[in-house]
């Protein structure tokens, strides 16, 4: 499957701002299961690609003149193989074992892991954990926020995709199955639609294997990875700070216009 | 059990050590009204100079003094060489270790160290995964912390090598002594340690490639316990100290902002822990750090000192394979000892522990400061039962040692002078060498029979002397 | 040097000289609601004055209700709560002294550190034990022997220049308000060709000692303290070190030999200011009336202090 994608972010700001920094994880690259044919994002000025501890490529941006607005541009073409179901990788799984403030898992939590698993640690374990999950946490925007821990939103029975895949990454890892956040874009067929999206990625038989508990989904057919870490805050696509007028940094960012996406299935 | 300890001062059969017969002879030929003269000045002094330390946990930031006791602890000059060769070994480990686990990890190929040990650890970095560092040196400024048993040997309680501190009490305490006793400093040769700066700058100027690095100290701030020592260190030094945000990033190279616009920035002492030091990598609700500087420190355009991610060596739960470091990667026999230790994380090792907690220490494996720790033979059985229940929620985080008897060194009290437990923490600089400047900082647990040194728990120092023998 | 290093000095010194300043402020009042008052003998109304002069009046009243003696002294002299106290200035002086503790000398550090140690004591006993008087000595000795440890042992760098940026600007300011307050009390007399009443002489001769320039007027006018020569004194000697005249001038010089060329708006303004002084004459000052010439003076020393700051203490 051939996806093509153009995805527009802008950030407005109230005041003027002094200057920003911004970590930009929107350039997927070549796995077994994807092919990137073209790709190129639109920045206010030139920035050199790296690599970020996780494999993602990454574009730091700093911007030192006065702006009140950022525009970020990503497009490009990519090929999926809707046939694989794993990607195998060099690098030790072992450090995605551990906790993070947003998947420390609590004792309801690893209660809950348990109980769905018993002593089974295999893919259709925690499949029933996906399924599981999906089920405790009703998907609901608005009931929790970017900061919002994988526990807070299990205790609170609901969530997105965010606190789906946290809450699956603290129950995983509570287990003893190394597990990863995944950001990137699902395409949706009803809507011929690309949406920004976030699952995870579990190490089982030596292999990465997808769960978007949101979507009930364990096959990554129409799943575009962008970026890999420990949770959101590793591998969402944009995560910036900005100096303002006054004399602090502000963690935040104030965006005012939503993602644009558009796509064509060829 | 407590056994019956070393006393650094006097033998077993009560006699002065020869390396403290001079001391002795001046300590019994100066009259008490002029020692205890002495040791007020020497609190006005301390007080006038506002050598302080903040408590953590205290609200207000009530700035004390880190009580300063006036009896030195000295150690012979050959026995300084052993412990001095045996710390230099171990930090040349420890840095091996981290290059090795942050590339081709060979000692666990080797099956030396658990993989999971070292890389489910929260205080490995994948950020350092791969990285090349000059000269290939993780941990610059190491503090290394020794104690002595019974018979007087020493042991290695830990490895300090994240942001060690206390290099400036050591020095602040000799310039002291100097002071107030010249005399004694006239009726013995002993080794100087003022020097440590100059070593200081030149280890850090050699962690970078460039010829002449524009150094600076990071500090989290004034309201942090050490501001003193950073300010200290700057100072003597002749760099800026910095706070996060003098710094700031602009295409991954490293700016203070100056009266005169932006300066480059070549090299970093960090007194910053990893979690902070930029809060678009590490914990996002980081007011300390610099945004950015992650980015910088992998493209290679600043030296942080002490690297990221070394605390994945000082790790209470690596510390047990240290000995194995120095057999695998020198192929040398470790010259000091580290004392047994049980990883509450083993089932057979947890039920040892948790059967015989009135005569253990635990320890979590991440704490420090001694915070968080139990000293069994000085615990109440409800103090030891509430530490069990921990323990058992917990196995991971911690592990246990025999409560070792740590030797004594006469300290000034309340009714005159009466033994005190004590340790050391050598500060170990590595850069173009591996060096060690004579001595160390002291500590000095003031309460009788304790056997918390930490300042934050009511400990003191002492100044350190390395004699000929 | 760092921005923020430079923004720690130089509010180190100011905080410093503001103690300085309010204890003159102090002292001149206490004096004069010691001295027989128009039909009423509590002096209430000259104790007021440092409050209404450093705008805390109202703050005053909202603590502590009516004017009371007692109070009112320990409200600006000692108040922790009020961070316009002298005890707050010499805190936040500390506080700022702390923060820079590697680029001043040790012998400056030792003396703000034991200054604010001091304080504390003194606040323990409170001002009736320690003595008013003696209290406003002990502060003006302290910034004494402040300035002579900067001019004695640190290095002529930029530290000092800001250092010194700090002192003169508060000064000037505290100048300033001084003389608009004293003016205001000496009321329909001060204008008259020759003020010469009890009551005008205590008043002016009072300020004269409290900004330690007596010796200094009866050197330069040979006669009992009035409104015009004092008013020449304390706005337009360059030779008298604390009038604002002397002020500028320092400031001027030593914004001119920062380094950089982000300075050029403060620059400006005290290059402009200082020019003003030094070519005017008191009765042209007098002409249009020396209170509203103050007024429009006051802003633009605030003015200058909002250049300085983001010309050098928080640049980018």
């Amino acid at each position: 499957m051939r996806l093509s994608i153009s995805h527009e972010t802008a950030y407005h700001y109230e005041d003027q701002v002094r200057a920003s920094i911004q970590y930009l994880r929107l350039t997927p690259h070549d796995s077994e299961r994807q092919h990137v044919l073209s790709w190129q994002l639109d920045l206010p000025r030139p920035v050199r690609a790296q690599l970020d501890p996780f494999g993602n490529i990454l574009h730091v941006l700093t911007l030192d003149e006065p702006h009140e607005t950022v525009i970020i541009g990503a497009r490009g073409q990519v090929d999926i193989d809707p046939l694989r179901e794993a990607e195998h990788e060099s690098q030790s799984a072992l450090p995605f074992l551990r906790f993070t403030r947003l998947t420390e898992a609590d004792e309801a939590l690893r209660a809950f892991a348990a109980q769905q698993c018993q002593q089974r640690r295999d893919r259709t374990a925690l499949i029933d954990l996906m399924h599981g999950l999906n089920q405790h946490m009703l998907y609901t925007p608005g009931a929790t926020a970017v900061e919002t821990s994988a526990a807070q939103a299990f205790a609170g029975g609901s969530g997105v995709c965010q606190d789906h895949t946290h809450a699956f990454l603290a129950c995983a890892r509570s287990l003893g199955v190394p597990a990863r956040y995944v950001s990137g874009y699902l395409f949706s067929e009803e809507s011929e639609h690309l949406a920004s999206h976030a699952w995870a990625e579990a190490w089982l038989d030596d292999a990465w294997y997808s769960f978007d508990v949101t979507n009930q989904l364990a096959r990554p057919e129409r799943h575009l990875k962008l970026a890999v870490g420990l949770d959101y805050l590793d591998a969402c696509p944009v995560r910036g700070m900005r100096r303002g007028g006054c004399e602090q940094m502000h963690a935040k960012l104030v965006v005012t216009a939503a993602p644009v996406i558009t796509v064509q299935q060829q | 059990m407590i056994r019956s300890g070393f006393d650094e001062m006097y033998d077993a059969n009560g006699q002065v050590r020869p390396h403290y017969e001079a001391f002795a002879r001046w300590l019994a030929d100066t009259p008490d009204e002029l020692l205890a003269q002495r040791r007020r000045e020497a609190d006005l002094l301390f007080h006038r100079a506002g050598i302080t330390f903040t408590l953590y946990g205290d609200e207000q930031g009530t700035e004390r003094l880190i009580p300063f006791d006036t009896i030195p602890r000295s150690i012979p000059a050959s026995e300084w060489r052993v412990v001095e060769r045996g710390c230099i070994q171990r930090v040349k480990a420890l840095n091996m270790f981290l290059a090795d686990l942050y590339h081709e990890q060979r000692i666990i190929r080797a099956g030396i160290i658990p993989a999971e040990q070292v890389l489910a650890n929260e205080q490995y970095q994948l950020a350092m995964q791969g990285l090349d560092l000059h000269r290939d040196i993780y941990a610059h400024i190491c503090g290394v912390d020794l104690v002595r048993d019974g018979d007087g040997t020493y042991y290695v309680l830990e490895d300090n090598l994240r942001t060690p501190s206390g290099v400036s009490y050591m020095l602040e305490d000799r310039k002291m002594m100097m002071r107030l006793f010249p005399e004694l400093f006239a009726a013995q040769r002993i080794a100087p340690i003022d020097h440590y700066p100059n070593l200081l700058l030149d280890t850090l100027k050699s962690s970078s490639p460039l010829d002449d690095p524009s150094v600076v100290v990071l500090t989290p701030g004034r309201f942090n316990s050490a501001f003193f020592e950073h300010a200290f260190l700057a100072r003597e030094m002749g760099v800026e100290l910095v706070e996060g945000a003098d710094l700031f990033v602009r295409d991954d190279k490293v700016f203070m902002r100056t009266t005169d616009g932006p300066k480059a920035v070549d090299v970093i002492y960090r007194r910053l822990d990893d979690a902070f030091l930029d809060p678009l990598a590490f914990n996002p609700d980081s007011m300390l750090g610099v945004p950015g500087l992650l980015y910088s420190y992998r493209s290679g355009n600043v030296v942080l000192a002490n690297a990221i991610g070394t605390g994945v060596a000082d790790d209470k739960s690596v510390y047990p394979f240290v000995t194995d470091m120095i057999r695998f990667y020198l192929d040398e026999e470790p010259i000091l000892k580290n004392v047994p230790t049980w990883q509450c994380r083993n089932p057979a090792e947890l039920s040892h522990v948790l059967a015989n907690l009135p005569e253990l220490v635990v320890k979590e494996t991440q704490g420090s400061g001694g915070y968080g720790m139990l000293v069994g033979p000085a615990a109440t059985t409800a103090q030891i039962d509430a530490f069990r229940e921990r323990i058992k929620a917990k196995p991971h985080a911690y592990i246990a040692q025999p409560t070792l008897s740590l030797s004594t060194c006469p300290t000034f009290v309340e009714n005159g002078i009466a033994p005190r437990h004590i340790d050391l923490r050598p500060f170990v600089l590595a850069g173009r060498e591996t060096r060690v400047v004579p001595g160390g900082l002291t500590r000095v647990a003031l309460r009788e029979g304790s056997l918390v040194v930490n300042s934050s728990q009511g400990g003191g120092t002492k100044d350190t002397w390395v004699v000929e023998d | 040097m760092l921005s923020r290093t430079a923004s720690d000095l130089y509010w180190m010194s100011r905080y410093l000289e503001r103690a300085e300043n309010l204890a003159r402020m102090l002292d001149v009042s206490y004096s004069l609601s010691l001295m027989p008052q128009d039909g009423r003998g509590d002096g209430l109304h000259e104790l007021a004055m440092p409050l209404l002069i450093t705008g805390t009046l109202d703050d005053y009243r909202e603590r502590h209700g009516d004017l009371h003696a007692e109070r009112l002294l320990h409200f600006f002299a000692l108040e922790a709560a009020n961070l316009a106290s002298i005890y707050s200035c010499l805190g936040s002086a500390r506080a700022s002294a702390h923060a820079v503790r590697g680029r001043i000398t040790a012998d400056m550090w030792e003396n703000v550190n034991a200054t604010w140690l001091d304080i504390r004591g003194i606040a323990e006993q409170g001002l009736n034990r320690y003595g008013m008087s003696r209290f406003c000595e002990w502060i003006k000795e302290r910034s004494h022997l402040f300035r002579g440890a900067t001019y004695g042992t640190i290095m002529r760098n930029d530290a000092f220049r800001f250092i010194r940026l700090g002192t003169f600007i508060e000064r000037a300011d505290n100048t300033l308000r001084l003389l608009d307050a004293r003016y205001e009390m000496a009321g329909d007399q001060a204008d008259a060709v020759s003020d010469g009443t009890a009551h005008a002489y205590y008043q002016w001769s009072a300020l004269l000692r409290a900004l330690s320039s007596f010796e200094a007027y009866t050197e330069i006018y040979r006669e009992a303290p009035g409104a015009r020569h004092v008013a020449e004194l304390l706005l337009l000697r360059a030779d008298v070190p604390r009038s604002l005249r002397a002020c500028t001038e320092e400031i001027n010089q030593i914004l001119a030999s920062l380094p950089g060329t982000n300075g050029r708006q403060a620059q400006r303004l005290a290059a402009e200011m200082d020019a003003r002084l030094r070519y005017t004459c008191i009765n042209e000052i007098l002409d249009g009336g020396l209170h509203a010439w103050l007024t429009e003076f006051i802003p633009l020393v605030r003015e200058l202090g909002d250049a300085i700051h983001s010309s050098y203490l928080e640049v980018i």
